[in-house]
């Protein structure tokens, strides 16, 4: 059974592969009948990744875009918890909170806050970042505040009834159970934050990927608008197995072993 | 707690405070507005008067029409395209890495800014750029959310139907068909909000027209209470669309799935 499973398995990577690297052929294949100005081969946009990860000019603006991202997320993920936990404290406020705040965070554009945000603050780090938690902040508080509302009632009285501090409650109890949701908020706020990355650095930065695809694009040079693409999904893919997954599975553990 | 005692008394103190809090917020923007320049921040008043010319001058209009047309398109396309590709793997099982392991993860993680640039080079300005770019950042979600309805479609329910003879058309009008519905509907309820949210984006750098087109003249022109104006336009569009049309549809589609089969 198991060595026909992975048979399966094997059959199915096979595929996967094979059908990846037809893609990248007919790439190849189209790029040679049309202008390197229309679609570079992917050589050409391999070279230029590999100029910028190893030209330090160039892998600054990634240094710099990466950091932001970080950054970013750790803050919309603060902001969004502290929100969902005062709707949830405080009965009056969950009105404001659910019904004002987020429903205006969730229609805003992404390209609105970007203008505004350059209007607002003028070009800066703290422009880009600003305008990254705003983006992500619907997403991190919606998941804290569906956390808090199936925290289970029950569960919380009992260990209040039997533990001596609140602090116990909190740290035991409260914070395992909403331990799924913060790591949910963390997986959607680090995907989004990824894809407009690019977008918060068009108009309100003069460094990061963004700047660099925008350089890029004025001046119609379609291989670096595609290695800065690629660039962000390959970062992307590497910050997802090296940050986020390591991070929730430690938090699994936690939580079975605070199960336990 | 509290709640369960005082059910009336806190709905009462909850709803005063949201719509206190909406009151206060227009006053604090009211009053900040006369002390930045206009650029800056102009006042609720001024953004109104915009929004409302937006909305009854023929121009406007039009640039608000366009904007429906090319977010009506995309969600349209992507559908078509989302759905054709999550339901792939559900005949051809070898796709399923291929799919949910490939191409699924890479769109996904593709910046949206990107394709729009890129379509702008490939596809010039204009109507088919802004409705590429929209249609391929919303393929992503649709796969994703159709695909989840796929694998929950219930296999030994198709099995009973196969050797009963039914046939593959009428087994997927029949069956597969409606056990996707609540997914499907739920791909094109996320894909709203999206859409219209970057379909300013692609509007903005490889439109001709539309609600995006107009904020980046505005923007050129430091006419800021127009910028505001689209802004508070999306918003308003994105919560009528979930408040009116998508609410009431999924508690239809919830009570349609309760009942007994």
């Amino acid at each position: 059974m198991r060595a026909l499973l992975s048979a399966k398995g094997f059959g199915q990577r096979a595929i996967a592969e094979s059908l990846v690297l037809l893609a990248l052929a007919a790439w190849w294949w189209s790029s040679t009948h049309m202008a390197t100005a229309v679609l570079p081969p992917p050589q050409a946009v391999f070279n230029r990744l590999l100029d910028i990860a190893t030209n330090p000019s160039l892998s600054w603006h990634v240094l710099i875009t990466s950091l932001r991202v970080l950054t970013s997320v750790v803050l919309a993920l603060a902001l969004g918890f502290l929100l969902a936990l005062l709707a949830h404290a405080v009965p009056w406020l969950s009105g404001v909170i659910m019904d004002r705040v987020l429903v205006v965070l969730n229609g805003m554009p992404s390209v609105g806050w970007a203008i505004l945000a350059v209007i607002w603050f003028k070009v800066s780090d703290f422009t880009v970042v600003f305008v990254q938690v705003m983006i992500l902040l619907p997403f991190s508080l919606t998941n804290f505040a569906e956390g808090l509302r199936n925290l289970d009632r029950e569960i919380i009285e009992m260990a209040e009834s039997f533990a001596r501090y609140r602090a116990a409650t909190l740290t035991k109890v409260v914070i395992p159970m909403l331990m799924p949701y913060g790591i949910a908020a963390l997986r959607v706020s680090y995907g989004v934050c990824w894809k407009i990355a690019l977008i918060s650095e068009l108009f309100g930065a003069q460094s990061g990927l963004g700047y660099l695809m925008l350089q890029a694009q004025s001046i119609g040079d379609v291989t670096t608008v595609i290695a800065t693409c690629v660039a962000i999904v390959i970062l992307f893919t590497l910050g997802e197995a090296c940050i986020i997954n390591p991070i929730a599975r430690t938090a699994r553990k936690d939580i079975a072993r605070a199960e336990a | 707690m509290r709640a369960a005692l005082l059910p009336r008394d806190e709905s009462l103190r909850k709803s005063v405070a949201t719509q206190a809090f909406t009151v206060a917020l227009l006053l604090a923007w009211e009053v900040a507005s006369w002390c930045f320049p206009p650029f800056l921040l102009p006042g609720p008043y001024e953004v109104g008067r915009s929004l409302w010319s937006l909305l009854t001058t023929p121009a406007g209009l039009f640039q608000a029409a366009a904007s429906v047309f090319h977010v009506g398109t995309a969600l349209a396309i992507a559908f078509v395209v989302g759905t054709a590709v999550a339901l792939l793997p559900f005949y051809v099982k070898g796709l399923r890495l291929a799919i949910d392991g490939r191409l699924t993860p890479f769109l996904n993680s593709f910046p949206g800014i990107g394709w729009t640039l890129l379509a702008i080079l490939w596809l010039g300005l204009g109507l088919r750029t802004v409705i590429f770019a929209v249609a391929i950042i919303l393929v992503p979600f649709m796969i994703i959310n159709i695909r989840e309805g796929v694998r929950t479609v219930d296999a030994d329910l198709i099995e009973m139907v196969v050797s009963f003879g039914a046939n593959r058309w009428r087994e997927f009008i029949h069956i597969v068909l409606p056990a996707l519905f609540p997914f499907m509907f739920s791909a094109i309820r996320v894909s709203f909000g999206v859409a219209w949210k970057v379909a300013l984006t692609a509007e903005l750098f490889g439109g001709t027209r539309g609600l995006g087109y107009t904020m980046n003249v505005a923007r050129q022109e430091l006419e800021t209470p127009q910028i505001y104006a689209v802004i508070v336009l999306i918003v308003v569009i994105v919560f009528l669309g979930n408040r009116f049309v998508f609410d009431p549809m999924q508690r239809r589609l919830q009570v349609g799935s309760r009942s007994p089969v």
